[in-house]
């Protein structure tokens, strides 16, 4: 049996379109600009544009998608006889998955005959996304819900994160990295370079002298952590600022001979918080 | 050694210029002519800087040092030269500012060991006794440099000890000593290119000679003008007194500030408890000091009640000096202000921390830098301000932490802190060599305080160190030619690390081309830019734009340090 739906949310940072062409569903998170009442659908404004509003001084504020809102789209799938993997945003910086999971509970009761699964990917941006990519690979390969289900949670510990922001006061504004304040100071040319530690949350873990600096030090980060360093699928996301990535990108190609996979921006949503400027890597590692 | 049962006393010198021993008290007076006779001449001394710059404080720097043991010695009034040199050394090593300062506080407190069970000295003892000190000199030194402070001490000791007769006498002993101390120091010129090309002679060696020279002249019955010693320190304590009336009522108290010398007598020096005496000081005072190196107990408290401090601390032993201020009462030269005091107790946090910074920075925008970076104690200090050993035993004192790391951020402050750190045993003190401003502050900004291992942070900061290039630029105050570039009095001059690399006419043109020399390294990838006092915006606006032209790829920082002298500093990375 391997009629089921992945559903996912837009904070794992990959297009619509490509979504669609992978067969996926989801709903996306919202976000509004300080001191207007109109509200966006992450991706519905370019990055480009978003990123520039922020760096003009736009503060945007984001929103999680509401229990109804998954009730009602897994529900479509339901009707269809068809089962749905929800794979969330994680728990640990976002209510969005809990509000998936519970929808899934109250759906159980009314369809007793379908599968309704949640699972927390405890992941983000294109990292979450590669988590979504990889699982795709399993189904594609026959796996059944339950088993996607089980390899969200084997490979979830040992997706990599690693990211650095060229300001620390967007992550700090929106609450999402705690206490950094000691620990980097406010000198100017201090980079943070931060990851996704095993309970999804945002941590900072060294600081470095210089952009420069921050983006060698996440290839170093691939060099000793990465299980496969020629063959594994790595993806990188970023505030609008493709000329850093590619440095990035030569590095790593450079010294394993191996491309990135997909280069996307930070979504509107997760780029609220993490700002222009954030660069991330994200790949399989022996640990997190 | 005993102190006690020698009541006779050395006639005046003038009528006894063949005397055959040196005791206490002529060495409190020779001392005393040694350093006014440094303090008339800091100036010079002080102008023997190798960079036409106006930065050089060899002078004042070891001036303060021998007032400090001159400072020490007036409580006492013994004969006993073990004693008196014991406690000359002694404040000088806590007085001890910059590295001409700190070789000089070592070679008296080598000396003093050689004196060690001796009430008096003979010109042989004296000679052996100088011997030790020179030894004890060099060992203070990493690397120990010839053409400096030490080749002129080292070589006049050799000579005046190998002069030694059985007809020699004390005076004969110092004829030949400061005799051979000028042609040494002219020679430093020969075996130091630098000072050549400079014309000067090592500034160090030469402040040693005034003092010497001093000494000397003590023994030979010339009267020193030592006014301007006791002026000095009139002019520190005289009061203003306009806030302080009949009709006032006492509201902050006395500033306490002794020094006290454990004795055997009243107490085991040994086992003196300095947190009983703090727990005892916390019941009637506060902004608490205390703390102990050797048997000297160093005591500072913000109390209504000083009498008390002063009858519990007679309990244990002797004072070496006392000052008592009302704090009410407007100084003319204020060290300390009532409101700033205070709250320095209330910052010491009740819990011991696992790590603390104490570093040396000059400027308000470069103190703030340093302390955003997690800097707890900010010595005030520079080139032309090195600060003593004392002020950073009072900084590590307030600094509540397990380990201490300290930056110097000065080459010639770095001796100062590591002697401090020697001395001081109530938390591991790592002093990292930073020997400029741009090096400590890379460092500093680079340590993770939440790295459990001390030692990976040293590593951590010194590579970081290792990547820094950095410069400056000063205004030049005399004509020279230095390593090929031509200097005209009144042109900025650029120096890289430590060798002058440009002079222009104009300052603007100076700060470009030392950002574009800094940068043309292509390993270098950052530059921050420490804006002077002396620098204008307009200069920093034409700077930002030409570096933005010419390193379209570097990422530049540009900081309000605050600092004089040099109206921009540069840290390339």
């Amino acid at each position: 049996m391997n009629n089921y739906i992945i559903f996912t949310d837009s904070a794992c940072d990959i297009p619509a379109a490509t979504l669609k062409e992978w067969g996926v569903e989801h709903r996306s998170l919202t976000f509004r600009f300080d001191g207007s009442e109109k509200e966006y659908f992450d991706g519905e404004i370019p990055s480009k544009d978003f990123y520039d509003k922020m760096r003009a001084g736009g503060i945007a504020k984001t929103a999680a998608i509401n229990v109804d809102t998954f009730a009602a789209e897994f529900e479509k799938i339901l009707k269809d006889g068809t089962d749905v993997l929800y794979i969330g945003f994680s728990s640990g910086l976002s209510t969005t998955f809990n509000s998936g999971r519970l929808a899934a509970e109250q759906l159980r009761e009314k369809y007793p005959e379908r599968k309704i699964i949640a699972v927390d990917s405890l992941a983000a941006s294109a990292g979450f996304g590669l988590i979504i990519h990889l699982v795709l690979e399993k189904k594609a390969a026959g796996a059944t819900i339950e088993e996607a289900a089980a390899y969200v949670e084997e490979i979830r510990n040992k997706l990599c994160h690693w990211f650095t922001v060229d300001d620390l006061v967007y992550l700090k504004r929106g609450g999402r990295v705690s206490a950094a304040a000691a620990f980097f100071g406010n000198a100017l040319g201090i980079k943070p370079v931060l990851h996704v530690d095993n309970e999804g949350h945002l941590v900072p873990v060294t600081k470095v002298r210089g952009r420069k600096t921050a983006i060698k030090a996440l290839a170093d980060k691939f060099d000793e952590l990465a299980v496969d360093h020629k063959g594994g699928t790595i993806y990188i996301s970023h505030g609008d600022c493709l000329d850093e990535v590619n440095m990035l990108v030569n590095i790593i190609k450079e010294k394993h001979g191996v491309d990135v996979e997909l280069i996307t921006n930070v979504g509107t949503v997760i780029g609220a918080h993490s700002g222009p400027g954030t660069i991330a890597l994200f790949f399989i590692g022996t640990e997190k | 050694m005993s102190i006690f049962n020698k009541k006779k006393k050395e006639k005046a010198p003038k009528e006894s210029l063949d005397i055959k021993f040196l005791g206490g008290l002529l060495l409190s007076k020779m001392a005393i002519g040694g350093a006014a006779l440094l303090r008339s001449n800091a100036e010079e001394v002080n102008k023997l800087n190798v960079f036409p710059v106006p930065d050089g404080d060899t002078g004042d720097n070891m001036r303060m040092t021998i007032e400090s043991g001159i400072a020490a010695l007036e409580n006492i009034n013994s004969d006993d030269l073990a004693e008196v040199m014991k406690v000359l050394s002694h404040g000088m090593l806590l007085g001890a500012r910059g590295n001409s300062g700190v070789i000089l506080s070592q070679f008296f407190a080598g000396t003093a060991k050689g004196f060690e069970t001796m009430d008096k000295a003979d010109p042989t003892a004296l000679g052996e006794a100088f011997q030790m000190g020179v030894r004890q000199a060099y060992g203070s030194v990493m690397t120990p440099t010839e053409g400096t402070i030490l080749t002129v001490v080292r070589e006049s000791v050799d000579y005046a000890t190998k002069r030694i007769t059985p007809e020699s006498t004390i005076r004969s002993f110092f004829a030949d000593l400061v005799k051979e101390m000028h042609a040494s120091l002219e020679r430093t010129q020969d075996i130091l290119a630098v000072l050549k090309e400079a014309g000067v002679v090592d500034s160090g060696g030469a402040g040693l000679l005034y003092i010497m020279d001093g000494f000397n002249r003590v023994l030979n019955g010339e009267e020193i003008d030592t006014s301007a010693l006791s002026e000095s320190s009139e002019k520190k304590a005289a009061p203003v007194i306009t806030s302080f009336s009949a009709d006032s009522e006492m509201k902050f108290g006395y500033c306490t500030e002794l020094l006290l010398q454990l004795t055997t007598k009243k107490c085991d020096p040994d086992a003196f408890d300095v947190e009983t005496l703090k727990s005892f000081l916390a019941e009637i005072g506060d902004s608490i000091v205390a703390f102990k190196t050797e048997s000297i107990v160093k005591i500072h408290v913000h109390t209504f009640t000083p009498d008390k401090v002063l009858a519990y601390c007679l309990g244990y032993g002797e004072f070496l000096t006392v000052k008592i201020e009302n704090m009410s009462v407007q100084h003319t030269d204020l060290d300390e202000k009532p409101g700033e005091a205070a709250p320095a107790s209330d910052k010491k946090p009740a819990e011991r921390k696992k790590y603390g910074v104490v570093a040396v920075t000059s400027g308000p925008g470069i103190e703030a830098l340093f302390k955003d970076l997690g800097t707890d104690e900010v010595v005030e200090g520079g080139q032309t301000q090195n600060p003593s050993t004392n002020n950073f035993l009072d900084a590590f004192e307030k600094v509540n932490a397990e380990h201490i790391f300290v930056f110097p951020n000065n080459g010639n402050i770095l001796m100062a802190a590591s002697q401090a750190a020697e001395l001081y045993d109530k938390a591991t003190i790592h002093v990292i060599p930073s020997k400029n401003i741009g090096t400590g502050y890379v460092a500093v900004s680079s340590i993770n305080f939440e790295e459990p291992d001390p030692e990976s942070i040293i590593a951590e900061m010194t590579e970081a160190m290792s990547r820094v290039t950095s410069g400056y630029i000063s205004p030049a105050i005399r004509d020279a030619d230095m390593n090929g570039v031509h200097i005209n009095n009144g042109d900025t001059i650029g120096v890289i690390e430590k060798e002058i690399v440009l002079s222009e006419a104009e300052r603007i043109d100076a700060a470009i081309k030392m950002a574009e020399k800094l940068m043309a390294d292509p390993d270098k990838f950052m530059l921050t830019v420490f804006r002077g006092t002396d620098a204008t915006d307009e200069d920093q606006a034409v700077l930002e734009a030409r570096i933005a032209e010419s390193c379209p790829d570097a990422e530049v920082y540009f900081i309000d340090g605050g600092q004089d002298i040099y109206p921009f500093i540069f840290v390339a990375e």
